[in-house]
């Protein structure tokens, strides 16, 4: 089956444009040009990936952004001109996975999309533990004892590529080539939102972080089983 | 130890002097009045010390001669009477006694009469005197003078008492008597004049006193008087200095209409005008940021539009016809360079704004040169030009916005690579203490003096007809020179026609870092290459 995306994007020819390249690709692109429709288009079309433009009529991508994250963990891409960097970290803050900065070429995004759709498996163990938590590599899930922990595919990618390798420290570098799928120097800043938005979910105190510990001017590494 | 603190002390002295107008009044002030105040008292104790020391001496002189007559007339009814000399001795001594009393008014005062010496006749009386050291305390000039005198005038010289603290001022004063049948007799008074002294010295005391009050009287008042004018000024010197560092709110409360009131109501009135007019600027400032920024957003996504469009008809181009698919390629690289273009306008736009604010981070700028031009390597090959990279220096990190810095870069290299004829384009990278620099150096067509005045302005090229293989804008350059100047740094350019051109920027090692001088020479010697 196509991998279903949800272009929110007020721009006809814009979403008509990606929906093009899309197709081409073997995409299913559904579309919706009205921030206050989006979540319900979400809600009706049950997509795989969001496409998320930052500028909408109604209700603002970032809103938007917010909504969806409050119920999915579905991966969620940003479209944003560039120089808007403060919309940009506002909008990971808002829990977009990645984003990408327009005038995009085709190719970019194909592989942007990809790389938030198969996320890749790096290990045959089924079983990992981080401090006191649990990742069931296989079920995609994280357990605290019997809770389980409800975290976005990508804050799982980022857990699993931390626990895979507890002795190795990751610079932020490395984190955005093993789960963003960057090649090239990239925005570091997408690392540090998301590390700031998994501790919220997995640490007792996240101003006291056991499970992702920061290795001062280096990047980070997984806390100690317990 | 000493001496440096002495030094430090007139240092700072001299720091306050320069720096306080209120410590340079009050100084001058009392420096003055001391000076006048000093003159005036010595007159004072001279004028008052003659004029004590005159009536005194006056009324002495008077009562001297009035002794001088108590004693001469002594004499006189001696000789009336017996002349025995039992009764020359009474008559001495009573003459002795009623001056000792008539001048009991006069304290301390002591007497002697004595017998003028060279004389015939019987030595009677004796000497008499009330103090023990009649020779000393009586010059022979006086005695002298004395003697010599057959009028019955006073002579009088002022001596000094030794006393066991000291010699106290005193006048000696001496007359001659005639004791008939026995001769010339000298009656000598010697007034104390210690109490005069002490009158002299009290003055004396109240003037200095009196002085040093007064100057400090002076001083208090001088520094009433210039906080009075000078704490207006201050205020207005604080409040430019708040308006300056932006707070425009500040305003001189003006009260009465005085020529402070004056200063303040203009000071007042300039800082209106000024913040009305740095209003409007901020706002106008805030229309054209949201504008560029609306304006971004306006073109982008048709851009991206006409990117993606583009980007699917070069992907499928071998399926067209050779005409079309030529088509295709020129949409793509013309959208591309659109793009570019639109980036540096809006780049451009910003600094006109003043929207751009530098975000530094610790960089080696050697690692930096050297990733730049390994990105160009391939583009300069082509061209022919081998590049290099020179550097002593630089590699310690240096505050700067490594973004910017590898535009700049990135910007000079595709220039001499464009204008580097194939030769060689070398990299210069040093430092020192307070800067760092790079230059980039080709060999090619260069510039006239002429050309090199208009190289940094906004889409001016050398040469309209030569061909860009870079795809600059036009703006590169313009830029440079704005994310330079973002750094407080310098972009600067050395050229000759047929030598080449080189292109410099220093830059601070740290934000906010002042510089004086670039590390590296413009163009660069050569001599470095041996170093290699």
């Amino acid at each position: 089956m196509n991998a279903r995306i949800l272009v929110v994007d007020d721009d006809t020819a814009l979403a008509e444009m990606i929906g093009i390249v899309l197709r081409t690709e073997g995409f299913e692109p559904v579309f919706c040009a009205d921030g206050a429709a989006a979540v319900d288009a979400f809600h009706s079309s049950n997509p795989d990936l969001v496409l998320l433009d930052l500028m909408l009529p109604g209700m603002d991508g970032i809103e938007v952004c917010a909504r969806i994250r409050e119920e999915s963990g579905t991966p969620i891409i940003m479209l944003t001109a560039k120089g808007d960097t403060a919309d940009v970290v506002k909008g990971l803050e808002s829990g977009a996975d990645d984003y990408v900065v327009k005038p995009f070429n085709p190719k970019e995004l194909v592989a942007r999309i990809r790389t938030r759709l198969r996320p890749s498996s790096h290990t045959s163990t089924d079983l990992l533990t981080v401090g006191d938590l649990e990742l069931d590599v296989a079920g995609h899930e994280v357990r605290r004892g019997d809770e389980k922990i409800n975290l976005t595919p990508l804050e799982f990618e980022l857990l699993l590529a931390l626990a895979v390798k507890p002795q190795q420290v990751f610079t932020r570098e490395m984190l955005l080539e093993q789960v963003w799928g960057y090649h090239y120097k990239a925005d570091t800043r997408l690392v540090n939102v998301h590390v700031q938005r998994l501790r919220a979910k997995v640490e007792h105190d996240p101003d006291n972080p056991r499970i992702v510990m920061t290795v001062r001017g280096v990047g980070y590494r997984a806390g100690a089983s317990a | 130890m000493r001496y440096f603190d002495w030094r430090g002390w007139l240092r700072q002295g001299l720091r306050l002097w320069r720096t306080s107008l209120l410590t340079r009044t009050i100084a001058t002030t009392l420096i003055l009045s001391a000076v006048a105040v000093t003159i005036i008292g010595a007159y004072i104790a001279i004028s008052v010390g003659n004029n004590l020391f005159d009536s005194r001496r006056d009324q002495l002189l008077a009562q001297a001669n009035r002794a001088t007559a108590t004693v001469q007339n002594a004499f006189n009814n001696l000789t009336t009477g017996q002349g025995s000399t039992v009764n020359i001795e009474d008559a001495t001594s009573t003459a002795y006694t009623d001056v000792l009393q008539s001048s009991a008014s006069t304290a301390n005062s002591q007497i002697a009469i004595l017998r003028t010496p060279g004389q015939s006749g019987p030595r009677i009386p004796i000497d008499l005197s009330t103090f023990s050291s009649t020779k000393s305390l009586i010059s022979k000039a006086l005695r002298k003078e004395v003697a010599e005198s057959t009028t019955s005038r006073v002579y009088w010289q002022s001596i000094g008492i030794p006393t066991a603290t000291g010699r106290q001022p005193a006048i000696v004063i001496g007359s001659s008597v005639i004791l008939p049948k026995s001769g010339q007799y000298e009656l000598y008074l010697i007034y104390n004049l210690s109490d005069s002294e002490q009158t002299l010295n009290f003055v004396q005391s109240t003037l200095v006193f009196g002085g040093l009050a007064l100057i400090l009287l002076i001083g208090a008042v001088t520094w009433v008087v210039v906080r009075l004018v000078v704490g207006p000024v201050r205020v207005a010197a604080e409040t430019a200095q708040k308006l300056a560092a932006g707070e425009l709110e500040q305003r001189i409360p003006e009260r009465g209409d005085d020529v402070i009131a004056t200063l303040a109501r203009s000071f007042n009135g300039m800082a209106d005008s000024l913040q009305r007019q740095i209003v409007q600027l901020a706002t106008l400032s805030q229309v054209q940021q949201r504008f560029v920024s609306d304006v971004s957003h306006e073109l982008r996504t048709p851009l991206t539009t006409i990117r993606l469009a583009g980007d699917v008809l070069y992907d499928q181009r071998d399926a067209f016809p050779p005409a079309t698919a030529r088509t295709a390629e020129l949409l793509r690289t013309q959208v591309q360079r659109f793009e570019i273009l639109l980036a540096d306008l809006l780049e451009m736009s910003r600094y006109d704004a003043g929207a751009v604010e530098v975000d530094t981070e610790p960089t080696n700028l050697v690692r930096l040169v050297e990733d730049a031009v390994e990105s160009v390597a391939s583009l300069a090959e082509t061209k022919g030009s081998q590049l290099r990279v020179i550097a002593p220096g630089g590699y310690f990190e240096a505050e700067v916005e490594a973004r910017r810095i590898r535009r700049i870069l990135q910007n000079l290299l595709a220039n001499a690579i464009d204008h580097g004829e194939g030769k060689p384009i070398i990299v210069y990278v040093d430092s020192d203490e307070t800067a760092v620099a790079l230059a980039v150096r080709d060999f090619g067509v260069g510039m006239t003096p002429a050309a090199m005045e208009r190289v940094f302005d906004r889409f001016w090229r050398a040469d309209p007809s030569r061909q860009r293989t870079t795809g600059g804008t036009g703006l590169g350059l313009a830029i440079s020179l704005e994310d330079a100047a973002l750094h407080g740094g310098w972009l600067e350019v050395w050229s000759a026609p047929n030598e080449g051109s080189c292109f410099r920027l220093t830059l601070p090692r740290k934000v906010g870092g002042v510089l004086r001088s670039s590390p590296l020479e413009l163009p660069p010697d050569g001599t470095d290459d041996s170093d290699e």
